[in-house]
C-alpha cells in the first residue's frame, strides 16, 4: 500500500493503493476482509482528522486498477450515511476483485502462479490524481508526494522500499497484523506538517539492487541497454524498451562469473 | 498540570475554561467530540488518534519519545491542549510517575464514529415539505441586508457619541434589537470551531417572532466588552464600542458570540447546552431546513437571538386551512401557488393570497402523481400560518382524518406473498397444519370444507418441515 499526500498544514490528500493480488492474499497471514476492514477505520479516522482532508482508494489487481472510493464524491452525501458510503466501496472492491480475476482469466497472462500486481500502473493513477488535485487547487505548484509503504506480507519489496526511501516516505511492515489499524493510525495517518516533529520508524535498509525490465527479478548482476539504461537479466538481441538492436554478440552471463557484466 | 494559561481567544478556549464535569457531560454527544477533535492542533490530533485504541495509561515521559528532541516544546503544547480539553486525563500511580490516558468517553465515542460514522440530533426537512427555501445568494443578501442595517446603527452611535450630546439621537427599544440583528456570517464561528465551510443556518416556520426584549441584548448593551453604556435614554460608545466597530466583521461577530456565551449564566442559561447548540449547529448544511420544533426551550430562545444577529434566518409559514376545507395561503410566490396546486383546487389567486379547496379530486390527482397523504399533512403542517399554527392540531382533524381516509380509498387491496396447501390425505392432518401455523401468527386464511390454508411466505420452510414430520 503506497499512500501521499499534500502539504498545506495539516490539510491532506491521501491515495491508498491496495494491492488486491489474489495469489498473495490466498496465503495472507490476515485475511482479506479482516484487512479492509482496518483500512475503512483508516480511512475513516484520516477524514475525522480534518473536514478538508481526502482520501482517495485505488485498488490495484493482476490486469486492471481502479478507483474505488473517493471521499470528494462522498462527502455530498454528509456524514450520517458513513456506513452507507463505505458498504458501497467494500462492494466496488468486490466487484472490482471479480472482474479483475475474469480479466486474469482471460487474457491468460498469469499462468505461472507468480504474477505481480499492476502496482506501477496503479502509482500512476495515483499520481495523475495528484496533479489534476493540485493544478485545480490553489495549492503549492510542485507537490511534494511521499510514498508510504505498508507491507502486509512476509517479504520485503525491493521496489517499496527504494520507492518511499526516495520520496521521504515511511517504509513498515508491522509485525502484529492484528493490531494493524494501529500502525495505520499511529504511522500513516500523520500529516506531512507533524512528520517534522515526529520520529517515525526508519528503514533498517533499503535494497537497492534493481529489478530486470524482462522478468521483473531483483538482480545483483545484468544487462543495461546502452541506449536508454533499460535492465535485462538476460542477453538480448534488441531492447525490448527502446527496440535498439545490440549486434555484438555477448557470452552467456552465468557461464563467467568473474566478469563484469553492467555495461 | 497544565502549563499554557487558559486565555479565552476563541471558541475551543471557552470549551476548554469550562469545569470539568461540564466538559464530560459535552463529550456525550460525538459530534462535539468531532468538532473538538478537529479544533486540536496536528499534533495533538495524531495523539489522539494514536490513543484511541489504548485503554491503559500511557506514561508521559513514553509519549515524550514520540517526538524528536528539538521538538519538544510542539509536544508539549499538544499535550496541555489535550489535557485541557479532557481529552487526556492524568493519572499517577504511586511513584507520583505521570501517565495519560483518554477520556473514556470521548473514547468511545471516537472508536463508534469510526464504524458508524456521526449522526446528527436533527435531520433536515425534506425538500417535499419545505415548499420553498432562499436560494444561497438570497441568505448571503438577507446577511448583508442586516449587516448594513447594523453598521448604520452604530454610526449613529458614534455620531452621538463624538458630539457628546445625550440627545442627538435617541433610538427606540425596537432599535436596539436592530442592532444585534445585524451583525452576521456565521463564517466567523466557523473559523472559530473550525468546522465545515461557511455556514449560515435557515430554520423554517416560527410561529411566533416578533421583537422581543432579550435580556442578553440589555446585557450586552452595558456590557463593557461591547462598549455601550447607557446615558440616560441615549446609548453612547466608548472606546472599546470604537474598537470594535474597526474590528473585521468576523472578529465583531466572534465578539458578540463570546460575550453571548460567558453572559449565559446571568441569563440562567447553562453555558455547556449553548455550546453543545452552537456546535451542533456547526455541523448542519447551508441552506437547507430545520424544524424548530425538535429543539429545547433554551435552544429555542438561542436560535431567536441568533436569527436577530443574522446567523439563522427564520422562516414563516403561510398557510391556513379552515375545517370547511377551504385553505388560505399568503403567498406571493408562484411556486407556492404551484405546489398547492398539486393538491388543492385553486379558487383565487390576489396579489398576496391564493385560496383554494381541498378536494377529493384535488387529492387523487395527488395521489395518482405519488404523493402521500402525509407528505401533504406534514407541508400543510410545517407550513402552517403563525396565527395558527399555535393551535393544537395546527391543522383541522377533520381535514387531516380525511385526507387519510382519501388515501386509503385507493388502496383497498393489500399485497401478501403467501402459499396455499391442498390435498391434505386427513382432517386431522389439515387441522394439525392450521393450528402449527396459527400459533406462529402465519395463517392467512384456512378452507376447513376444502381442506385449504394459505401461509405466509416466509413460514413456508417451517411448515414444509412439520408436514415431513407428520408423516
Amino acid at each position: 500500500m503506497a499512500s501521499s499526500k499534500l502539504y498545506s498544514d495539516d490539510v491532506s490528500l491521501a491515495v491508498v493503493v491496495v494491492d488486491t493480488n489474489p495469489l498473495f492474499w490466498a496465503t495472507a497471514a490476515l485475511p482479506f476482509a479482516d484487512f479492509f476492514a482496518h483500512l475503512i477505520h483508516y480511512v475513516n479516522s484520516l477524514l475525522l482528522l480534518n473536514h478538508l482532508n481526502h482520501v482517495v482508494v485505488i485498488a490495484a489487481g493482476l490486469s486492471s486498477c481502479t478507483y474505488i472510493f473517493d471521499s470528494s464524491d462522498a462527502s455530498a452525501s454528509g456524514a450520517a450515511d458513513v456506513a452507507a458510503t463505505f458498504a458501497k466501496a467494500s462492494r466496488k472492491m468486490d466487484e472490482f476483485i471479480a472482474e479483475d480475476a475474469r480479466a486474469t482469466s482471460s487474457n491468460g497472462s498469469v499462468a505461472d502462479g507468480n504474477a505481480a500486481s499492476l502496482l506501477s500502473g496503479a502509482l500512476s493513477l495515483a499520481l495523475c490524481y495528484i496533479q489534476r488535485v493540485f493544478r485545480s487547487g490553489t495549492r503549492h505548484p510542485q507537490p511534494r508526494v511521499p510514498i508510504d509503504s505498508c507491507i502486509v506480507g512476509t517479504q520485503d519489496s525491493a521496489f517499496l522500499q527504494q520507492a518511499s526511501y526516495i520520496t521521504g516516505g515511511v517504509y513498515l511492515k508491522p509485525q502484529e497484523l492484528n493490531g494493524l489499524f494501529q500502525y495505520l493510525a499511529a504511522v500513516f495517518a500523520t500529516d506531512l506538517h507533524s512528520r517534522t516533529f515526529l520520529r517515525l520508524p526508519k528503514t533498517l535498509g533499503v535494497d537497492f539492487r534493481a529489478s530486470c525490465f524482462c522478468h521483473k527479478k531483483t538482480i545483483d548482476m545484468g544487462y543495461v541497454c546502452s541506449v536508454c539504461l533499460s535492465i535485462f537479466c538476460k542477453y538480448h538481441k534488441k531492447c525490448s524498451t527502446c527496440g535498439s538492436e545490440f549486434n555484438r554478440v555477448m557470452p552467456d552471463l552465468n557461464s563467467v562469473p568473474d566478469q563484469r557484466q553492467l555495461r | 498540570m497544565p502549563q499554557v494559561m487558559v486565555v479565552a481567544r476563541n471558541f475551543m478556549d471557552m470549551v476548554a475554561a469550562l469545569p470539568a464535569a461540564k466538559l464530560d457531560m459535552l463529550y456525550d454527544s460525538a459530534f462535539i467530540c468531532e468538532a473538538v477533535l478537529r479544533s486540536l492542533p496536528p499534533l495533538a490530533k495524531k495523539y489522539a488518534l494514536q490513543m484511541l485504541y489504548v485503554s491503559a495509561p500511557v506514561a508521559a515521559a513514553a509519549m515524550e519519545e514520540w517526538v524528536l528532541d528539538e521538538y519538544a516544546a510542539k509536544h508539549r503544547v499538544a499535550i496541555d491542549r489535550l489535557l485541557q480539553l479532557r481529552v487526556f486525563v492524568e493519572v499517577r500511580d504511586r511513584r507520583k510517575e505521570v501517565s495519560y490516558k483518554m477520556n473514556q468517553k470521548f473514547q468511545g465515542n471516537m472508536q463508534k464514529y469510526l464504524v458508524d460514522g456521526g449522526s446528527l440530533p436533527r435531520e433536515p426537512i425534506p425538500s417535499s415539505v419545505t415548499a420553498r427555501l432562499p436560494t444561497l445568494a438570497e441568505l448571503e443578501s438577507f446577511a448583508l441586508e442586516q449587516w448594513e442595517g447594523n453598521t448604520f446603527y452604530l454610526f449613529l452611535l458614534i455620531r452621538s457619541y463624538c458630539l457628546n450630546a445625550t440627545n442627538v439621537h435617541s433610538p427606540s427599544k425596537g432599535t436596539h434589537s436592530f442592532l444585534y440583528g445585524k451583525i452576521v456570517l456565521l463564517a466567523a464561528i466557523d473559523q472559530l470551531i473550525s468546522s465545515r465551510e461557511r455556514d449560515k443556518f435557515q430554520l423554517i416556520h416560527d410561529e411566533n417572532f416578533s421583537a422581543r426584549s432579550s435580556e442578553f441584548k440589555v446585557h450586552l448593551i452595558s456590557s463593557l466588552a461591547f462598549g455601550i453604556y447607557l446615558d440616560g435614554e441615549a446609548p453612547r460608545l466608548t472606546e472599546n464600542g470604537f474598537q470594535f466597530l474597526l474590528m473585521e466583521t468576523n472578529a465583531q461577530l466572534w465578539y458578540i458570540m463570546r460575550e453571548y456565551i460567558s453572559s449565559a449564566e446571568e441569563r440562567g442559561v447553562d453555558p455547556t447546552e449553548l455550546i453543545s447548540f452552537l456546535l451542533e449547529l456547526s455541523f448542519h448544511t447551508l441552506g437547507e431546513a430545520y424544524s424548530l420544533n425538535t429543539l429545547t426551550d433554551v435552544q429555542r430562545n438561542a436560535i431567536r437571538d441568533l436569527a436577530e444577529l443574522g446567523l439563522v434566518k427564520l422562516q414563516q409559514g403561510f398557510v391556513v386551512v379552515e375545517t370547511n376545507f377551504r385553505m388560505y395561503a399568503y403567498s406571493t410566490s408562484r411556486l407556492h401557488c404551484e405546489i398547492l396546486r398539486l393538491f388543492s383546487r385553486v379558487e383565487y389567486q390576489l396579489p398576496n393570497l391564493i385560496v383554494g379547496s381541498i378536494t377529493k379530486e384535488s387529492l387523487y390527482g395527488a395521489f395518482e402523481n405519488g404523493i402521500t397523504a402525509e407528505q401533504i399533512i406534514s407541508f400543510l403542517q410545517q407550513n402552517a400560518h403563525p396565527r395558527v399554527a399555535d393551535k393544537i392540531p395546527a391543522v383541522p382533524e377533520n381535514v387531516t382524518d380525511q385526507i387519510r381516509l382519501w388515501e386509503t380509498d385507493r388502496n383497498r387491496v393489500d399485497m401478501t406473498l403467501s402459499h396455499l396447501y391442498e390435498d391434505f390425505p386427513s382432517k386431522d392432518m389439515f387441522d394439525q397444519c392450521c393450528d402449527y401455523a396459527r400459533d406462529h401468527g402465519c395463517l392467512l386464511w384456512e378452507d376447513a370444507k376444502k381442506m385449504r390454508l394459505i401461509v405466509r411466505v416466509e413460514f413456508h420452510s417451517e411448515m414444509r418441515e412439520f408436514l415431513r414430520r407428520l408423516r
